[in-house]
């Protein structure tokens, strides 16, 4: 190890107790990636704090280390957002775990960064509420990571994303201060921009989440269809009907057959699509919407309808949905996940477009998707012992992105851009946008420590600011009149 | 060449500044409009160039909140960009350009039976301006401000240069969301020139359940009954002194259901209307206006202390915890300091806080506007890097930026 | 295909995905990696691919507590029941131990599958001491480890009334509907006497004749699931012979019912035994499961109890029992029936795990405890007679007064009417 590393793990070995410091490299190995396997990675130190504090110890520690550093919560996000630095340090707040404050009537709850998303929801559950945000990996990623990751979920259709549950978090800033962010603060809205900045602004060290009233009824249809063009013929007429979903979900033949290898959801045989279908709310206005939901899927040419009828049945319909990402290694010993959204109105070209590209290629894509809001996974089935087939399927992914862009879309919907989609950026935005967007991380992160090399294919150098200023700062001195 | 010349080359609406177009009583000295992207990114060149001290000007609804500006060389105004670029009805998108005013923008979406869901406080506010001080309505309740609805924006920088960020798809999580960033920063960071929204369905039911309270206490209890009850209020508002109102809105029949639920639920003196009660969705009356950040639970709190502020205090709130009280005109710059003062120390125990809007010119220059604002240096360090020079509405906003 | 061979493949079909996490007892207590599932499947893969099999390996292999709720999360169908066993075993024959883990270990598997051995521990510790037991298992520090817990148990064990001494054959009452091997287990025998004459008892009210070899001797799960798969082989030879008439084999122990049910796998690559075992396998069933299969017939009488139901681990996600005996409890008249928060974590009993990481398992059983007392019950059912050690030394720690059962005494005492007093006297 470097002698800076190793003079920083013995610093940091004082401060938090030897058993919250990992320096053994097996040990280490374990968290060379999170849940995007193809970024690897080993960090020279891995730290367990279990307090705020202790996380500005570390932040510090490494600022005047010139170390950089790396935010982890439960190490599942999908872009290797949280992908260590070999010559840095892994922060890991899966310890952090306390829910420190459930206050229903204010319609909030406090909860450390490393606590579990779905725990929030089990914890004010009795009281009527529950934690809206839902990525497929609410039974273990944390709230921490859906901060950095501005994390979504089937039911975002309708509910929004995490930046809009949450209210405020403390955030220990690249100079390692603890301080608040609020999204209804005097000043800038900092929070708005550190929520999905992918832990490149700081770290957060506590979360004011928004709870959200369980609604009076939640009613999910299943309907089959031939082909993915019908079911989006569906999606199409649900829309332009004006309701708003909970959740619009569809599935391929391909990803359905993968699901029901994996858990036995037992889908409509024969199905060349599956949308599923959530509505929520009211009682009286459910029951109104829903039945129209179900006439706008049999005009779609609906060829079953299944309907549950408690939530046994509805988890028995969504378990084939949110296990289809893992389930696909069933068919295949290898894939890439994508991200990719376009205008839900695009939806019937990119997806032609995406057989062809598939059959061109003889590359197999599964298509698992958040068809409300036009978010696509496409899951590109390779073999990774067969030499090139990774290339090839790397080059069908990016085509897949390439095909959204020129939709108006954008690169990812919810998986973050991490180290995984970095280079797509430009094909996304100008030197210009990746330019002012940087301007930002300047100003919370000059030296560019804090999880470097995530979100933008090249840094900015924060030192070229045209017009810097030498002597006291201009505003010194105003702010303190009062 | 003189900055008049050299901005009338780039741009075809230059002129000199009246005094009645003065920002919070600093005169500008030169005028511009430019009428599309283009041509705003050049006067924002120009401007860098010649060093020029730039406020972004809408409809002027909002121009006399905060600080008054340092020095004022350039009021760009954004009338002339006032295009509706795309209506994506079958995506839920709209994206319009800085200078249309939002009922315009309204009328144009409704055609389609789509909205924005934001109010409108004051008639004839613009896309930018509204975007730029982060105002929204009772509607909060449910769809929030403008950073919850802006998926896209365009920005010219203090150097002139075209800057995006989002998109025109709802769910995107490339790149940092300066949409965020830019919603409430009063022009200090950009000349905002366009933005995407992401819109809803205008409802085919609508019914406002209005009930009679006395007291702080009735006021909490019926705002909490609303809150923890299934009926899911797009508004949510209590309008001093003694009004909650709820906004039920969506399909005729589930209208009707949820508002006798609501009316059974708040009991004794309650109403359903067709119109919103009187006062809500506007600023209530007063010469100063504070916007206070009062999460539910505080309510009865805040109402107790507007109460101890004497008569002629008005006030309303809406359940998304924010509120505006305005004062009436003849008070004291000491008399506003100390209101201030007794709010701030009420909210602050609820982690809430107040800020003032407006004031008359005398009382502004005594009085702390914003409170506390934690990671103050953060937020000038963020300034530092858009506009190094400090150039862009200098002085109007928090900490001296 | 040796299960060494196949241990590349199974590691492959693992995505990373991190699901298995919040079930894993041993992550939840302390947040790392490397003490996860996934973690543990990351250095199995380490090993795989060079990386020699080092202390802090074999220190993470030993904390996992073979609970197998990942096993259960695990969307991608990893399993991880296969590689911990592989591992185990591989670590059981390379891995030198220190003398004083040895020694444990030793005495462990000198003194449990065998129940003369383990009888001598009922009753003070002097009794113990004098019994002659032999000096390793006595100088190995285990009784101390043991001795409160079979306190406890003593203690929180319900009044049914002495055990009796079954008999090797018990007849139906009425017609006859099935016959029926019973084993009798080691620890369940030793220490929980009551359990065995209630299964047996309840078996024959249901229609069974059961029949109870009287030397059979030790299913082999402790060492099977300890990675000492060449005395879990032997133990298993002989327990196939015990036991190879019988049309079903009963089994009231969740790790031994599990543990017979992969005899199959244990004895794949013996073909002298390969079919006998998948056979012994295939007729195995737990005491819940097979009554459900068969179908309530004994009237059921009013209990009115209020009780809290435990997954134990080697039921729910080895076997996937969950559900029959919550159904057989359910249909007993006037009973309420509690779920216990956190059903999917271990109570940290797990077979010897106790007694090899004390303080990680009383960590998982004050937590198991702190849940279970939340409840508000006044009985716990549980069917392994570790998980009922383990839980009811940890409630008596908290000074919660829960009585605890086995499910087969719950419905025992509804057969025979004997009425609340008879499960929760002496508590309430």
């Amino acid at each position: 190890m470097e002698p800076v590393l190793k003079a920083l793990a013995l610093r940091l070995d004082a401060m938090l107790g030897p058993d919250r410091v990992i320096t053994d490299p097996v040990r280490l190995r374990t968290y060379e990636c999170d849940g995007l396997t193809n970024h690897r990675s080993t960090p020279a130190i891995v730290v367990l704090p279990d307090t705020a504090e202790q996380v500005a110890a570390i932040v510090r520690a490494c600022a005047e280390a010139g170390v950089p550093y790396v935010a982890r919560g439960s190490g599942t996000g999908l872009s290797g957002g949280a992908l260590p630095r070999a010559d840095g340090v892994l922060i890991v707040t899966s310890r952090m775990q306390r829910i420190l404050e459930i206050d229903i009537p204010g319609q909030r709850a406090v909860v450390e960064p490393g606590v579990i998303n779905l725990d929030v929801t089990r914890a004010v559950r009795p009281y009527g509420y529950y934690f809206a945000p839902d990525p497929s990996s609410q039974q273990i990623c944390s709230v921490g990571g859906n901060v950095a990751e501005n994390s979504g979920g089937a039911h975002c259709l309708k509910y929004g994303f995490t930046a809009h549950h949450v209210l405020g978090c403390e955030v220990v800033t690249p100079d390692g201060e603890l301080v608040e962010l609020a999204a209804d603060g005097p000043g800038y809205d900092l929070l708005g921009v550190f929520v999905g900045a992918e832990g490149t602004l700081g770290i957060t060290t506590k979360i004011t989440v928004r709870l959200t009233r369980v609604p009076e009824t939640v009613q999910t249809l299943l309907a089959a269809f031939d082909s993915i063009e019908a079911g989006g013929t569906a999606v199409s007429a649900i829309i332009g009907a004006g309701v708003v979903p909970a959740a619009i979900e569809m599935m391929d033949a391909l990803s359905i057959e993968a699901a029901e290898a994996a858990v036995r959801c037992e889908y409509p045989p024969g199905a060349g699509a599956v949308l599923i279908v959530e509505l929520d709310g009211p009682d009286s206005e459910v029951a109104a919407q829903f039945a129209e939901v179900e006439r706008l899927c049999r005009d779609a040419g609906a060829f079953e309808i299944r309907i549950a009828a408690d939530d046994a049945e509805r988890a028995l319909i969504w378990k084939g949905r949110k296990s289809a990402f893992a389930a696909v290694g069933r068919i295949s010993p290898a894939y890439l996940v994508q991200d990719g959204v376009i205008p839900r109105t695009a939806l019937p070209q990119v997806l032609a477009r995406i057989d062809a590209l598939s059959a061109e290629s003889g590359v197999r894509v599964a298509n698992v998707f958040h068809a409300g809001d036009g978010n696509l996974h496409p899951l590109v089935l390779f073999d990774d012992s067969e030499p090139g087939a990774a290339e090839r399927a790397e080059e069908v992914s990016g085509a897949i992105l390439d095909l959204c862009i020129e939709h108006g879309g954008s690169i990812t919907g919810e998986h973050g851009v991490g180290v995984d989609k970095s280079r797509y950026m430009p094909r996304m935005f100008t030197d210009t946008d990746l330019d002012t967007m940087q301007m930002v991380r300047c100003g919370f992160d000059p030296a560019g420590l804090c999880n470097p090399g995530k979100v933008f294919p090249t840094p900015r150098l924060c030192g070229e600011v045209p017009g810097v200023r030498k002597g006291p700062h201009p505003y010194e001195g105003k702010a303190d009149i009062f | 060449m003189q900055p008049l010349d050299a901005l009338a080359k780039v741009c075809d609406d230059v002129r000199t500044g009246e005094p009645e177009e003065g920002v919070l009583g600093v005169q500008p000295a030169l005028v511009a409009a430019p009428a599309s992207v283009a041509e705003a990114a050049e006067v924002m060149r120009v401007a860098a160039e010649k060093g020029l001290s730039v406020i972004p000007r809408g409809a002027e609804t909002r121009l006399d909140w905060g600080t008054p500006p340092e020095r004022c060389d350039l009021l760009v105004d954004t009338h002339r960009l006032d295009k509706l670029i795309e209506h994506a009805s079958g995506d839920l998108v709209a994206k319009a350009e800085a200078g249309l005013p939002l009922e315009t923008l309204a009328e144009r979406l409704e055609e389609k039976g789509q909205r924005l869901s934001l109010d409108v406080p004051l008639p004839g506010s613009t896309v930018g301006g509204t975007i730029a001080a982060g105002a929204a309505g009772p509607l909060r309740t449910l769809y929030g401000t403008p950073r919850n609805l802006v998926i896209g924006l365009t920005v010219v920088r203090a150097d002139g240069k075209v800057a995006r960020s989002g998109g025109k798809v709802v769910k995107n999580v490339a790149g940092y969301d300066l949409g965020r960033l830019f919603s409430g920063s009063y022009g200090t960071l950009g000349l905002i020139v366009d933005a995407t929204f992401r819109l809803h369905p205008v409802p085919t039911a609508t019914a406002w359940v209005t009930c009679q309270v006395d007291g702080p206490q009735e006021a909490h209890d019926a705002v909490q009954a609303v809150l923890h009850s299934p009926v899911a209020p797009s508004a949510l508002e209590y309008i001093a002194p003694g009004t909650v109102a709820a906004l039920l809105e969506g399909v005729p029949d589930g209208v009707v259901a949820r508002a006798g639920q609501l009316v059974e639920l708040l009991g004794g003196k309650t109403d359903i209307t067709e119109n919103a009660p009187d006062g809500c969705g506007a600023y209530p009356d007063g010469t100063t206006l504070i916007d206070v950040t009062a999460p539910p639970p505080s309510l009865s709190d805040l109402i107790g202390v507007v109460n101890s502020l004497g008569n002629g205090v008005a006030m309303t709130w809406n359940g998304s915890g924010h509120g505006h009280i305005g004062l009436p005109s003849g008070l004291s710059a000491e008399e506003v300091a100390g209101a201030l003062s007794a709010l701030r120390d009420v909210l602050g125990r609820h982690k809430g806080g107040a800020v003032v809007r407006y004031a008359p010119q005398d009382v502004r220059s005594e009085i702390d506007l914003w409170g506390p604002v934690p990671a103050l240096g953060l937020m000038r360090r963020v300034k530092d890097q858009f506009d190094p020079d400090h150039r862009l509405s200098p002085g109007r906003f928090v900490g001296g930026i | 295909m040796s299960a060494q061979d196949d241990l590349p493949k199974l590691l492959g079909d693992c995505v990373h995905c991190g699901f298995c996490l919040p079930t894993c007892p041993t992550y939840v207590l302390w947040g790392e990696e490397m003490d996860s599932p996934r973690g543990r499947i990351h250095l199995m893969q380490q090993h795989v691919e060079g990386a020699p099999l080092n202390a802090p390996m074999v220190q993470h292999f030993d904390q996992c507590l073979g609970c197998m709720a990942c096993v259960t999360a695990c969307p991608s169908g990893v399993q991880y029941d296969r590689l911990i066993e592989v591992t185990r075993a591989e670590v059981e024959r390379e891995h030198p131990r220190s003398l004083k883990e040895r020694a444990i270990r030793e005495a462990i598997f000198r003194l449990f599958p065998y129940r003369r051995r383990l009888r001598a521990l009922r009753g003070p510790l002097l009794a113990y001491q004098k019994s002659g037991l032999d000096r390793l298992v006595r100088r190995s520090g285990l009784l101390e480890r043991i001795s409160p817990s079979v306190a406890a148990m003593e203690r929180l064990a319900p009044p049914l009334g002495k055990a009796p001494r079954l008999p090797e054959f018990v007849a139906a009452r009425g017609e006859r509907r099935a016959t029926v091997g019973m084993l009798t287990g080691c620890v369940q025998g030793e220490f929980f006497p009551g359990v065995n004459a209630a299964t047996a008892r309840v078996l024959a009210m249901e229609g069974c004749d059961v029949v109870i070899p009287k030397h059979q001797g030790c299913c082999g799960a402790l060492s099977l699931h300890s990675g000492r798969e060449d005395e879990a082989r032997a133990f298993a030879r002989r327990t196939v012979e015990t036991f190879e008439s019988a049309d079903v084999i009963v089994v009231n122990s969740a790790g031994c019912g599990s543990a017979m049910k992969e005899y199959r796998a244990l004895l794949a690559d013996d073909p002298a035994w390969a079919a006998r075992a998948e056979a012994l396998s295939a007729r195995t069933r737990d005491l819940a499961e097979f009554l459900v299969e068969l179908g309530p017939r004994a009237e059921r009488r009013p209990l009115p109890v209020t009780l809290a139901y435990h997954d134990a681990c080697h039921l729910s996600h080895a076997q996937g029992v969950r559900a029959q005996p919550r159904t057989l409890l359910g249909g007993i008249p006037e009973l309420t029936v509690l779920e216990v928060a956190e059903p999917d974590l271990c109570c940290g009993s797990a077979g010897t795990y106790n007694l090899l990481q004390p303080e990680a398992a009383s960590a998982l059983g004050d937590r198991k405890a702190v849940n279970v007392d939340a409840t508000g019950a006044e009985l716990l059912v549980a069917a392994n007679p570790g998980c009922s050690m383990q839980i009811a030394t940890a409630l008596e720690r908290r000074g919660a007064h829960i009585a605890v059962a086995h499910t087969a005494q719950v419905l025992d005492a509804s057969l025979r009417g004997l009425g609340r007093d008879a499960l929760v006297g002496r508590t309430s």
